[in-house]
């Protein structure tokens, strides 16, 4: 789960070096997609995106546009530096490579050959799908001490209600809520109940603070 | 007579066995929610010249039309008993939420027919408005119950329209505090099939969506309109939020009929969610929804309940202004003597003596303008990014 292959698109539009920009561009438009690996013999030797391929064409509208789309070849416009990264890397290394570099997508590479592609779209619906916000449910968020066993207790209140957790993401550590107090994570339950008020008596009752919903 | 040559026969569905559906224990949908609005009705005199109009159980045929066939067997199986936890909770069913109770199936079918059959005195011509108030079951899902719905009554009755009316279109306007998601997914790239949900934002509340972006899908694109709102949105708030959306969607939709769900749950006294509206609202909108009704589409309206929770001093109350509405008749200002003298020992809370809230026991909070602000902005972005879709 949440590795690179879960999320990555496999069936991916590429270009070879000798291709025109006009044809990159009707490909960009065509299967509404911003990024395009390059491949010569099989192997990925370049990127381009629909920006770096407006950005280096005259604008439209400009006499010279047709033109220069026939003459402008993918080899001129493409990033020869590609970042790839792995099937079976984590999205969150793929996530952090796209944070860091400031780009958009990530040619998935096995042993030398190109098997996808994961881009920013592709991580947010792993959010989305990591949150369970696509399933009916009730967002909470309690905070909980820095202490082995607190997750597992709080998760066994919902349990003992008979109430199903959709999912879980706990955050890093905090400061304490009270001043000497222990640190604090917080974690972003989604259970699947539309009645809250007794579970959140409960977690209450047993020492938890609900911080999600807030109270007026 | 002649109020009724210009607002039309009203009709309304109900059947002690509609009473069935509930469940037991401390659950918060008890059935004894219906018996409650129904008798404050009767002994306020506002059913005299209503007798119930029965109906029949939905059957299996009915329920396919949203449901999968193995769900519904499923939940017949329920109700006789005959069922493993294990295999139950894949369904949604033998949850705290949705508990199973004897001869939930036939319970809920009766629901949904009553619903059908509301519709088809509307679209006969023997009403011009329908209230079924057992239903109003929006979160039922195709293969698996929530939100305690097991059947969702609005979904198989507007299937059933669609069957029987081909090229209908039908507007669903959801006034009840969760997101009518059910509904919503079941038309969600049907542009015959608007649906409309007011409710509080699911970041705050189940079923967590309704947000502005989900506005439908492929040729549905546009027809379904969510308006999220912030928790502790008031009367005023509400009410000008309804105003600014709901009257411009239809028109621009003009439906052949208009479906309400009228669930109570975002009363401020309502233990589930934390809307704080007041009767005020829960008069506002069925008056509206009847006059578009007239406006739009020759009156033809079906009303049905919905959530609502506070049992005792919310739902019999704001169902009765909605049936009000539906009848064409005057909103008493008091409760009458009769219910509270039969209801007022058995009542855990204090029993409201007046129909309408006083304003002064519902003060604006603190925030009051600013989650105003914030809904007025929501409204902005649904007449911007969804409304035009409309076609």
């Amino acid at each position: 789960m949440l590795l690179v292959k879960d999320s990555m698109t496999r069936e991916i539009v590429t270009l070879s070096p000798d291709e025109t920009a006009g044809t990159a561009l009707a490909l960009c438009r065509e299967r509404r997609i911003r990024h395009l690996p390059v491949l010569k013999e099989g192997r990925l030797v370049g990127i381009v995106s629909d920006r770096d391929l407006r950005s280096s064409t005259p604008a439209l509208g400009d006499q010279g546009r047709a033109a220069a789309l026939q003459e402008i070849l993918v080899e001129d416009v493409m990033a020869r530096d590609v970042l790839t990264t792995l099937p079976d890397d984590p999205i969150e290394h793929a996530a952090n490579v796209m944070r860091e570099e400031r780009i958009g997508c990530l040619p998935v590479v096995e042993s030398g050959e190109l098997v996808g592609i994961v881009t920013s779209s592709d991580v947010m619906a792993a959010l989305v799908y990591l949150i369970g916000a696509h399933e009916p449910g009730s967002r909470m968020e309690i905070a909980l001490p820095d202490r082995p066993g607190s997750l597992a207790g709080a998760a066994g209140v919902f349990g003992m209600c008979g109430i199903n957790i959709v999912s879980a993401a706990m955050g890093p550590t905090r400061e304490p809520s009270e001043e000497g107090g222990i640190k604090e994570r917080v974690v972003v339950f989604r259970v699947d109940t539309i009645n809250t008020s007794e579970v959140i008596g409960y977690l209450e009752e047993a020492g938890y603070s609900v911080l999600w919903p807030p109270k007026p | 007579v002649a109020a009724e040559a210009v607002s039309g026969r009203a009709a309304i569905v109900h059947d002690l066995a509609l009473e069935n559906y509930g469940f037991g224990g401390d659950h918060p949908f008890n059935p004894l929610r219906v018996r409650l609005a129904l008798e404050l009705c009767e002994t306020l005199g506002l059913l005299e010249d209503h007798p119930f109009v029965s109906s029949e159980p939905a059957t299996d045929e009915d329920l396919t039309t949203v449901h999968s066939l193995t769900y519904v067997r499923i939940v017949q199986k329920a109700g006789r008993s005959l069922s493993s936890l294990a295999d139950l909770l894949d369904y949604g069913l033998g949850t705290p939420d949705n508990p199973v109770f004897p001869d939930m199936h036939e319970a809920c079918a009766r629901v949904v027919g009553g619903v059908i059959e509301a519709c088809r005195l509307v679209m006969d011509g023997d009403a011009t408005h329908a209230m079924c108030i057992s239903g109003g079951l929006h979160h039922a899902l195709r293969s698996r119950a929530s939100g305690f719905c097991v059947y969702n009554d609005a979904g198989v009755a507007i299937s059933r329209l669609k069957e029987e009316h081909p090229g209908i279109r039908i507007a669903y306007v959801d006034t009840d505090a969760h997101h009518g998601d059910g509904v919503q997914w079941m038309f969600y790239s049907d542009p015959d099939v608007l649906t409309v949900s007011m409710h509080e934002s699911g970041r705050y509340l189940f079923p967590g969506t309704g947000g502005v972006d989900e506005r439908g899908r492929d040729g549905g694109v546009g027809y379904s309109v969510n308006v999220p709102l912030e928790p502790y949105t008031y009367d005023g708030s509400w009410i000008s939020c309804f105003e600014a959306l709901v009257p411009e969607a239809l028109r621009a939709f003009a439906p052949d009929v208009i479906l309400s769900q009228n669930g109570c749950d975002g009363h401020r006294l309502d233990p589930l969610t934390h809307l704080s509206a007041t009767t005020r609202f829960y008069e506002h909108v069925p008056n509206r929804m009847h006059d578009l009704a007239h406006e739009l589409c020759e009156g033809r309206w079906v009303a049905t309940g919905g959530g609502g929770y506070d049992i005792w001093r919310v739902v019999p109350r704001a169902w009765t202004a909605l049936w009000t509405a539906v009848s064409h008749q005057e909103l008493p200002e008091k409760v009458s003597e009769d219910w509270l003298s039969k209801w007022g020992d058995k009542s855990p809370v204090k029993l409201p003596r007046l129909m309408r809230d006083d304003p002064e026991d519902y003060p604006p909070g603190p925030r009051a303008a600013e989650i105003a602000g914030r809904n007025e902005r929501t409204v902005e972005e649904v007449l911007e990014k969804v409304l035009p879709m409309i076609r």
